[in-house]
């Protein structure tokens, strides 16, 4: 009897270097055969805009299933003919474990693939097919994100110490799969969206007066902050609130650190936070916190759009009705603000009062 | 060495203006200062309502310093002409308002010695003076403008800066009052954070064995520089910002260039104008960021990407230049500083409407890029 593999081990370097060679082979023999050769790809997708209920989207199991029968279609060879380059650009990283980015790949074969894009499909295939996370393929981009806080951990032999300064940002490393000793006396973990606000929380020294540990993705967080996150919240069970300005693109990007991208949704599993909680920033706290008006700006044609694209997202009926009543109020309001508005009623009042009492208030959804 | 560089001046640094890094106390002071002669002469016996005379930031007066032995163009700075922005002239009396608004606004500031971001000024600016102010881009020039009649730099305001440089390489450093030594060839490939805060970039103690430093454009080439520990094969020390310089990074390569000004500081830049324009930024300071930019001005020298690196390219590598490009090479063609080795590479640019990216270099492998400097290096191949 077959014994089961674990994860570690399904993603080891060697164990995937395998893979490759199978599929290789499986494809060569094909060849010689007179067969075409045929690659079946798993589709994901997290969410759709079905609004019946009866969606079949998972964050787990794929959707549907893709066959690409390549001597079938002229794109189909195409498809191949790039999915195998790229393949091979990564076995080389793998033997060698060398890392590259998605752009550096795109360089490597400038005439063939003709655009990026064609080079990020293929990455995402070979993982569908590898069943392993973009990072195991050694293909990795520079992190953006930053941390501070009560933390500790080592980064291969490098020790992140933040608590001996605990309002001093840090760089989120990027390979999360050796951040190791994770060590940390937080109470609880605070994601916000924007870099100013972090940089209004470090100046403050929030961290300093609160135990947390505070986290910023600097917009659309990338994968190795959500990855970063994801391990922290595995490792030190902490709740997790998320700050962002009441607009739709707030919004959008607290979504994607709740239910991963879509771009992404075939890593959903490893990526996605269900723990995260909406702290603020509601369309009701521009009267509760009596923000003036001339902070409140109009929602632009783009801004309403996407809003109602986002309404019909399947995943929000399902999962968190009272975040999509929030956003319909926002666009029947038809204003937006940001975080920094708050900042009007006092220099320090994001750190001195609004988040410690919405977070002893429970005032998160 | 130094101090025969420094008298061989002559007193020319007279002639420029620039953004001095004061203490809450002394910006307080200095605004004060400003009242108090607003009030003196409308109290005077022929009262009348001063103006505010702040530096000139046209390029009339821009001056170029240049440098005594070598003789050529080593930075631009702001010289002591004046503006005056009077409450008398009809299309300045918004902007004359504008500035005093921003002087209430961050004596509050001061006094709290507490520090804001620009927007939060911007909102602190348009809940308490809705009529004067509707865009962040006017509250930036009206800070511009109190820097300019004040004479000291943002941070003296206290609207805090953030830097987005990083470093990494044969350096060693120390912050002040701290025990710890940071070493940044152990930083691994996400480098040191260069922090915003110039007061405390001042106090930094710095050792280093490197022979060279390295100016990179792009966070994806530092970070695959730093990777592959260029910085042991090359003993140098690696800085970006991201992009368009900041004023703390280039505040710290000033200041390790002041430390050790023996190591040739080479610039890695994407061939297109707007690296050239980056590399520039360095070299020479920038006239957009107003008074605190000439100070830390350094002899960056291109060592690449340059026109004659293109052979090593595939041409799929070339992209045709966006328009604005194009304007960039517009405008920077027109400046006096510019040397003519930059120019003559502008030309090929805009000529053969192409430009590329260092990433293409990978086409022969991604530790081609390490060869590439170091073949450089050697050859003494930079600008």
């Amino acid at each position: 009897m077959k014994r089961k593999r674990s994860r570690s081990e399904i993603t080891d370097r060697n164990f995937l270097l395998k893979k490759i060679k199978d599929f290789t082979r499986s494809v060569v023999k094909n060849l010689c055969n007179g067969r075409s050769p045929v690659v079946i790809l798993d589709r994901f997708q997290n969410y759709c805009t079905d609004q019946t209920g009866n969606c079949t989207c998972s964050f787990d199991l794929p959707k549907s299933r893709e066959k690409l029968v390549s001597f079938q279609r002229e794109c189909y060879t195409r498809r191949m003919d790039i999915f195998v380059r790229v393949l091979l650009i990564v076995q080389q990283l793998l033997q060698e474990n060398k890392h590259a980015s998605k752009r550096d790949i795109y360089y490597m074969h400038p005439s063939v693939f003709s655009e990026q894009a064609i080079v990020d499909r293929a990455i995402n295939d070979i993982c569908i097919l590898l069943s392993c996370s973009r990072h195991n393929l050694n293909v990795v981009s520079v992190g953006k994100g930053l941390v501070m806080g009560w933390l500790r951990f080592a980064e291969g032999e490098k020790m992140f110490d933040c608590i001996k300064s605990p309002s001093t940002g840090h760089p989120i490393p990027v390979h999360v799969e050796e951040v190791k000793d994770i060590v940390s006396v937080a109470d609880y973990i605070l994601v916000v969206e924007k870099e100013a606000v972090f940089q209004r929380l470090s100046n403050d020294s929030f961290c300093d007066t609160h135990r947390c540990i505070v986290i910023t993705g600097r917009g659309y967080p990338d994968v190795s902050t959500r990855r970063f996150l994801r391990l922290l919240i595995e490792k030190l069970c902490l709740p997790v609130y998320c700050l962002v300005d009441c607009d739709p693109y707030g919004f959008d990007i607290l979504t994607i650190y709740r239910f991963g991208s879509m771009e992404m949704a075939y890593d959903a599993k490893s990526l996605r936070v269900p723990e995260i909680r909406w702290l603020g920033a509601f369309p009701s706290d521009s009267e509760n916190y009596q923000l003036p008006e001339q902070c409140l700006f109009p929602l632009t044609e783009e801004d309403k759009k996407k809003a109602e694209a986002m309404l019909l997202r399947c995943y929000l009926q399902h999962e968190v009705p009272q975040w999509r009543s929030e956003l319909q109020v926002m666009l029947q309001r038809g204003v937006k603000f940001e975080i920094e508005a708050l900042s009007v009623v006092s220099i320090s009042f994001l750190s001195d009062e609004y988040i410690p009492s919405k977070i002893q208030s429970a005032v998160h959804i | 060495m130094i101090n025969l560089c420094n008298s061989s001046r002559f007193h020319f640094d007279q002639q420029l203006s620039y953004a001095e890094i004061l203490s809450p106390s002394e910006s307080r002071a200095r605004i004060e200062v400003t009242v108090l002669n607003f009030l003196k002469l409308l109290n005077s016996p022929n009262p009348s309502i001063s103006d505010l005379h702040l530096i000139n930031r046209t390029s009339k007066n821009t001056r170029i310093a240049r440098d005594l032995f070598k003789n050529e163009a080593s930075s631009l700075f702001l010289s002591h002409s004046l503006s005056k922005k009077s409450l008398n002239r009809s299309n300045a009396t918004q902007s004359f308002i504008r500035i005093w608004k921003v002087l209430e606004i961050c004596y509050q500031i001061l006094l709290q010695e507490k520090l804001v971001t620009q927007r939060e000024l911007f909102y602190k600016l348009i809940s308490t003076s809705p009529n004067y102010f509707n865009s962040q881009s006017q509250v930036n020039r009206s800070v511009q403008d109190v820097i300019a009649l004040l004479r000291c730099s943002r941070q003296s305001l206290g609207i805090m800066a953030s830097s987005r440089g990083i470093l990494a390489g044969r350096i060693i450093l120390q912050e002040h009052n701290q025990d710890k030594v940071i070493d940044c060839s152990l930083c691994g490939s996400s480098g040191y954070s260069i922090t915003g805060d110039l007061n405390l970039l001042e106090k930094l103690v710095i050792k280093s064995d490197a022979r060279y430093i390295l100016v990179i454009e792009k966070h994806a080439i530092f970070h695959r520089l730093a990777e592959d520990k260029v910085f042991n094969q090359i003993p140098s020390i690696l800085i970006t910002a991201k992009g368009y310089p900041d004023i703390a990074t280039r505040f710290l390569l000033h200041k390790i260039s002041r430390n050790y000004p023996n190591l040739p500081i080479l610039g890695l830049v994407d061939w297109n104008p707007a690296g050239l324009s980056i590399l520039c930024t360095f070299k020479y300071g920038s006239i957009g960021m107003g008074l605190e930019a000439y100070k830390y001005a350094c002899d960056v020298k291109w060592l690449g990407l340059r026109g004659d690196d293109l052979q090593l390219i595939p041409k799929e590598s070339l992209v045709p230049l966006k328009q604005r490009d194009l304007q960039i090479a517009e405008s920077m063609m027109n400046a006096e500083i510019l040397q003519d080795g930059y120019k003559e590479e502008l030309e090929l640019m805009v000529n053969s409407h192409q430009r590329a990216e260092l990433e293409a270099l990978y086409c022969h492998g991604y530790d081609f890029l390490g060869k590439y400097i170091a073949t450089k290096i050697v050859k003494n191949d930079y600008i």
